[in-house]
C-alpha cells in the first residue's frame, strides 16, 4: 500500500512539474493555450487515482473546472485563470509533499472548492498581466450579470514602459488606426474587396504585434480577435455582414481611445488614470458573428464610445471610494500609478487615484476621445531619403560656410563685426551640423532587448544558465549601423552561449557560480562606438586553437603566433573549435562573416581572453556610416583620406630604417615586426611624389591581422569627412572606398586600406 | 530618346533612333555633335578636377558638384580624338544618364566647347550612314542637318555601358567614310 502509494506521489509530481513548465510558458492570449495544461492536469487527476486524499482530491477537480470553463469559451486560458493555476500549483506540490510524509494536507483555500470560486465565465477573456491579478480578489464571489457585460477598466501606461517606446508605438498606432479606417469604408460598399481585406488584416496584425510588444495584453486580445475576424474573412470562410463592418470600427475606436489616452498620458495629462472599455463585449460580438449569429440589435452599437453612460454596472463599485479593495469584479485591472516604478506589485484603484470617481466616469466622457491633442514633443515619420538629402545639403553649407571664411579677400578685411558674424555663422553651420547627424541616430536599445530574448532561449535550449546584462542600451548611433550590427552581435551571442558558456555542472566544478553572465555593453570611445560582448565562461583556449588552426591547415605547425594572432585565427574562414556542431553555431561559418560585416561598415573587432575565465569581444565601429574621421595626407599634388580607425602609427623613417629585399620591395623595422612597404605616389601614379623615403613619412596601417606602411609625402590634418559614393563608372578600381568633399571644396579620394593591405599578399608574397 | 536597348540597333537603314526635339550642340575636336537637351542638367567651367588613379584614361577623375562628386568623362579621349590644351571655352557638360546598375546618375563631360540648343525636326533628322567596319556607330543615334553643317546626335546611356574607348575619329574626317 506504501509503496503503491509513494508511485502515486512519484508519478503526479513528474506530472505537476510539467504543469509548472507549462504554467511558466502558457500565453494569455494564445490560441488552444489551454490544450497542453487540459491535458496535464487530466493526466494529473489520472495518476492520483481514488487514492489522494481529499483536499487533493477536490484541488485537481477544482482546476479541471476552470480550465474546463475557459476552454468551453474560447479554448485560451484567460490571465486570471493562469494566475490561479500559478497558486494552485505550489499548493498541490505543498500538498502532495505532505501527503508523502503522512502530514495532514494544508487547508484548501475556500473559494476553490466552491463552484463560484471559478472566474466569471462571462468576462471574455481579460488577459491582465498574470502578476496583475491579484490572488485573494480573483475568487470573486459576485458573478457578474451575464446580460450587461461590464466594461473592462484598463491601465494605461505599463508601469513598466518605456516613454521613448511608447511614443513610437503611439505615432505607429495612429497610422495604423487610419490605415483601418480607410479599410473599413472601402468595405462598407464592398466587403470583399480583397485588398482592402488584406490592408485591414495587417494592419490589425501589425497593431497587435506592437501592443504585445508593450504588454497591452488587453488590447492584444482585442486586435487579435478582430485580426481573426478579418483573417476568415480574407480567407472567404466568412462573409463580412454591415453588423461586422460595425463591430470593426468599434473596436478601431475603442483602440484609437486607448492610443488618445495613452499618447495624453505620456505627455503628462491624467497620467495614472484608467479607462473603461468594452472590450468583453465587443469580443463576444466577434464571437457572436464568426458563428453566424447576428449579435442582437443593441449589443453590436451599443459598445461603441457612447455606451459609456448605461454601461458596467458594476464599474462604480471598484471606484468608489467606499468600496472595499475586495470588490472590483474580477476583470478590473487594477489601475498602477504610472509615475512611480511599482514593479508588478498591484494596486486596486484607490480613491486618491487620479481615475475620475465613478458617477463622473459614467457621466461625463472623459476628455481622451481620438482628437485630444497631443501636447508635448511628439513624433513626425520621415522618409530617410529627404534625411539623407537633408544631411547631405548640411554637409555642402558646412564647406560652404568654411570656404567662404577662408576667402583670402575676406580674410583681408579687418572688422569686429564682420569676424562677429563668420564666428556665429560657423556655430550656427556646426549646430546645425549636428543636429542635423542626430535625426539620423537611434539608441541602440532595441538591438540590445533582442538579445535578451535570444539569450533566453539558448540558455532554455542547451539547459544553461545565462543571465545578460545590458549596460550603455541608451547610446546613440546610425540607424543604418544599429542595423547592420544586428546580425554579427546575434552571431556573438550565440558563440558566446553556445561556446563560452558551460554547463552548470561545469561551472560550479570550475568554482564559477553555475549562472553564466553575458554582458554586452555600448559606450563611446574617441569617435567610435565600442560595444563589447563579455562572457565569463570558458574562455579561448590558444593551445586548442592552434592545433586546430594547423590541422586545418589556416597556420603551419612551425608558424610562431603571439596571444593576439592566435586568436585572431578564430576569424579565419572555415575555423570552429566546437567541439560539437549545434545547430546554433559551429558550423565553420560565423566569425569571418562577422568580421567581414564589421569591416564592411568601416569598424574592426578584438578579441581579449584569459582561458577558463571568460572572453570579451570588442567591437569599434563608427558612429555613422556617412562620416568618417580621416587622416588627410598630401602624396604629390595630391591629397588622399586614410580612415583613422585603420591608422596604428605614423613616423619619419630615419636613414637605415628602410631595407631593401631583393625581388620583393621595401620592408621598415616597426617595433621590431618588419613590415613591407607600399609607396603610395607610384602606386596611385601621382607625379612629383618623394622618392627617398627619409623625405617622406611612412604611416602604419592595418586591416585584420595585417599591416603595411604607406609612403607618403606630408599628413595635413585630421578631418571629419562625409563619405560619397563614387558610383559605378569606378566600380572596378579597387583602391579606393570613396570619396570625400575637402575644405576648400575639392574632392578627396578615401583610400581603401582593405585592398591596399591585402595587396600585399599579392605582391611580395611572404614578406612579413 | 528611345530607351537604351540591349541588343546594337542597326541604324544603318530605316528610321533614325534620334527623335525629334531640342538638342544642346557642341564640339569636340573641330566637330559638332548633339545630345538631347533633356539629358543636361547644366553646363559648368572647368573646375579643379581630382583624378582617380589607374582608370581610363577617357576617365578625368572626379568633380565636386555643390557636394555631389560626380566622375568626369572626356569624350575626345573616349572617341580617340586629338585632344588640344584647355581653352576659356572649355566646359562640363553635367548630364544625366542612365547608370549601369539601374537608375540615373550625373555624369561630368568635357568639351571643347557648347555652341546652342537646336531644334531638330523629324526632316533634320537622318538615319547614321554605314560607315564601315572600323567605326562603332551603336551610339549614334542618328544625324542632323543644320544650316551647312552636319550635328552628330549620340546616345550618352551607350556611351557610358562601353568601358574602354570607342574608334569615331571616321566621323570627324569625312574622307575616311567608305562610300
Amino acid at each position: 500500500m506504501s509503496t503503491d502509494r509513494f508511485e502515486t506521489i512519484s508519478r503526479a509530481g513528474k506530472v505537476l512539474q510539467q504543469i509548472g513548465l507549462e504554467l511558466a510558458f502558457v500565453d494569455a492570449v494564445k490560441e488552444n493555450g489551454a490544450d497542453g495544461i487540459n491535458e496535464l492536469v487530466r493526466q494529473l487527476a489520472e495518476a492520483l487515482g481514488d487514492r489522494a486524499p481529499g483536499p487533493i482530491a477536490d484541488a485537481v477537480a477544482a482546476a479541471r473546472r476552470w480550465i474546463d470553463q475557459r476552454v468551453a469559451v474560447d479554448n485560451t486560458l484567460s490571465g486570471v485563470t493562469i494566475a490561479r493555476l500559478g497558486e494552485w500549483h505550489p499548493w498541490i506540490d505543498a500538498a502532495l509533499t505532505s501527503w508523502e510524509h503522512d502530514l495532514p494536507c494544508p487547508p484548501i483555500p475556500e473559494d476553490w472548492s466552491s463552484p463560484q470560486g471559478a472566474p466569471p465565465a462571462d468576462t471574455g477573456p481579460e488577459a491582465p498581466p498574470i502578476a496583475a491579478a491579484a490572488p485573494t480578489k480573483v475568487g470573486d464571489p459576485q458573478p457578474a450579470p451575464a446580460s450587461q457585460l461590464p466594461e473592462q477598466t484598463v491601465e494605461v501606461l505599463p508601469a513598466d514602459a518605456d516613454a521613448e517606446m511608447l511614443q513610437i508605438f503611439c505615432a505607429e498606432a495612429q497610422d495604423l488606426l487610419q490605415d483601418i479606417e480607410q479599410g473599413v469604408l472601402v468595405l462598407e460598399v464592398n466587403p470583399t474587396d480583397s485588398p482592402s481585406l488584406d490592408s485591414l488584416f495587417r494592419a490589425f496584425h501589425t497593431f497587435k504585434g506592437n501592443v504585445g510588444v508593450m504588454k497591452l495584453l488587453v488590447l492584444q486580445q482585442l486586435a487579435h480577435e478582430l485580426e481573426s475576424m478579418l483573417d476568415a474573412a480574407r480567407r472567404g470562410k466568412y462573409r463580412l455582414v454591415s453588423a461586422s463592418i460595425t463591430v470593426i470600427l468599434a473596436g478601431a475606436d475603442i483602440l484609437k481611445r486607448f492610443v488618445a489616452e495613452l499618447a495624453n498620458q505620456i505627455a503628462g495629462v491624467n497620467t495614472g488614470r484608467t479607462v473603461d472599455l468594452p472590450i468583453p463585449q465587443l469580443i463576444r460580438d466577434v464571437h457572436a458573428l464568426l458563428d453566424g449569429a447576428v449579435p442582437s440589435p443593441g449589443a453590436a452599437t451599443s459598445p461603441a464610445p457612447k455606451a459609456k453612460t448605461d454601461a458596467a454596472p458594476p464599474a462604480p463599485a471598484p471606484i468608489a471610494p467606499a468600496a472595499p479593495p475586495a470588490v472590483p469584479s474580477s476583470d478590473t485591472v487594477a489601475a498602477i500609478e504610472a509615475g512611480p516604478r511599482q514593479g508588478a506589485t498591484v494596486t486596486v484603484v484607490e480613491p486618491q487615484a487620479p481615475a475620475s470617481p465613478a458617477p463622473v466616469v459614467a457621466k461625463a466622457p472623459p476628455a481622451s476621445p481620438a482628437a485630444a491633442p497631443v501636447i508635448g514633443s511628439g513624433i513626425v515619420r520621415v522618409d530617410t531619403l529627404k534625411l539623407d538629402s537633408l544631411i547631405d545639403l548640411v554637409g555642402e553649407l558646412v564647406i560652404a560656410q568654411s570656404m567662404v571664411v577662408q576667402t583670402p579677400e575676406l580674410k583681408a578685411i579687418t572688422s569686429a563685426h564682420l569676424s562677429r558674424s563668420l564666428g556665429q555663422l560657423r556655430s550656427i553651420t556646426s549646430d546645425l551640423q549636428r543636429t542635423a547627424m542626430s535625426l539620423r541616430m537611434v539608441p541602440i536599445r532595441s538591438t540590445f532587448q533582442k538579445m535578451s530574448r535570444l539569450v533566453r532561449d539558448l540558455a532554455l535550449q542547451q539547459g544553461k544558465e545565462i543571465v545578460l546584462e545590458l549596460e550603455g542600451e541608451e547610446t546613440e548611433l546610425d540607424r543604418n549601423i544599429v542595423e547592420e550590427l544586428n546580425d554579427p552581435l546575434v552571431h556573438m551571442i550565440r558563440n558566446s552561449a553556445d561556446h563560452g558558456i558551460e554547463v552548470p555542472a561545469a561551472r560550479v566544478a570550475a568554482g564559477k557560480p553555475s549562472a553564466g553572465t553575458i554582458t554586452l555593453r555600448a559606450f563611446h570611445q574617441g569617435g567610435f562606438i565600442v560595444i563589447q560582448i563579455e562572457d565569463n565562461g570558458r574562455g579561448l583556449s590558444p593551445a586548442k586553437i592552434r592545433a586546430k588552426a594547423i590541422e586545418r591547415g589556416i597556420i603551419r605547425a612551425d608558424d610562431n603566433l603571439d596571444e593576439r594572432e592566435t586568436f585572431d585565427l578564430i576569424f579565419a574562414a572555415g575555423f570552429s573549435t566546437a567541439e560539437k556542431v549545434t545547430d546554433l553555431s559551429g558550423r565553420g561559418v560565423g566569425m569571418d562573416v562577422v568580421r567581414r560585416n564589421i569591416e564592411k561598415m568601416r569598424g574592426k573587432i578584438e578579441i581579449d581572453s584569459v582561458e577558463g575565465r571568460g572572453t570579451t569581444f570588442t567591437l569599434y565601429v563608427p558612429l555613422t556610416l556617412a562620416i568618417i574621421e580621416g587622416l588627410l595626407v598630401g602624396v604629390g599634388d595630391q591629397r588622399y583620406v586614410i580612415p583613422t580607425l585603420s591608422v596604428r602609427e605614423s613616423f619619419r623613417p630615419l636613414p637605415g630604417m628602410v631595407t631593401q629585399v631583393q625581388g620583393r620591395g621595401e620592408v621598415v623595422s616597426v617595433r621590431g615586426r618588419l613590415t613591407p612597404i607600399l609607396r603610395l605616389g607610384r602606386h596611385l601614379n601621382t607625379p612629383h611624389t618623394a622618392t627617398d623615403p627619409v623625405e617622406g613619412i611612412i604611416v602604419v596601417v592595418e586591416a585584420g591581422q595585417d599591416s603595411r606602411c604607406l609612403l607618403v609625402d606630408q599628413l595635413i590634418g585630421k578631418q571629419e569627412v562625409v563619405i560619397k559614393n563614387l558610383g559605378d563608372m569606378f566600380r572596378h578600381q579597387t583602391e579606393f572606398a570613396g570619396a570625400a568633399i575637402l575644405g576648400d571644396g575639392r574632392v578627396g579620394l578615401i583610400l581603401d586600406i582593405n585592398a591596399l593591405v591585402k595587396l600585399k599578399s599579392r605582391s611580395n608574397g611572404e614578406a612579413a | 530618346m528611345p530607351p537604351s536597348a540591349p541588343q546594337p540597333p542597326s541604324p544603318h537603314h530605316g528610321q533614325p533612333d534620334a527623335q525629334p526635339g531640342k538638342y544642346l550642340t557642341f564640339t569636340l575636336s573641330g566637330e559638332s555633335y548633339g545630345i538631347p537637351v533633356l539629358k543636361v542638367r547644366e553646363i559648368i567651367r572647368l573646375c579643379p578636377i581630382t583624378p582617380v588613379a589607374n582608370m581610363p584614361e577617357h576617365v578625368k577623375g572626379v568633380i565636386n558638384l555643390r557636394g555631389k562628386v560626380i566622375p568626369l568623362v572626356d569624350l575626345r579621349a573616349k572617341f580617340c580624338l586629338p585632344i588640344s590644351p584647355d581653352t576659356d571655352r572649355n566646359c562640363i557638360v553635367v548630364t544625366q544618364i542612365a547608370a549601369a546598375g539601374g537608375g540615373t546618375r550625373l555624369y561630368g563631360v568635357i568639351v571643347d566647347g557648347v555652341e546652342e540648343v537646336a531644334n531638330f525636326t523629324a526632316d533634320d533628322i537622318e538615319p547614321t550612314p554605314d560607315f564601315g567596319g572600323t567605326v562603332d556607330s551603336m551610339f549614334i543615334t542618328g544625324m542632323a542637318k543644320s544650316g551647312s553643317g552636319v550635328k552628330t546626335l549620340i546616345d550618352l546611356d551607350k556611351i557610358s555601358a562601353v568601358d574602354g574607348t570607342i574608334a569615331i575619329q571616321a566621323l570627324g574626317i569625312p574622307s575616311h567614310q567608305a562610300s
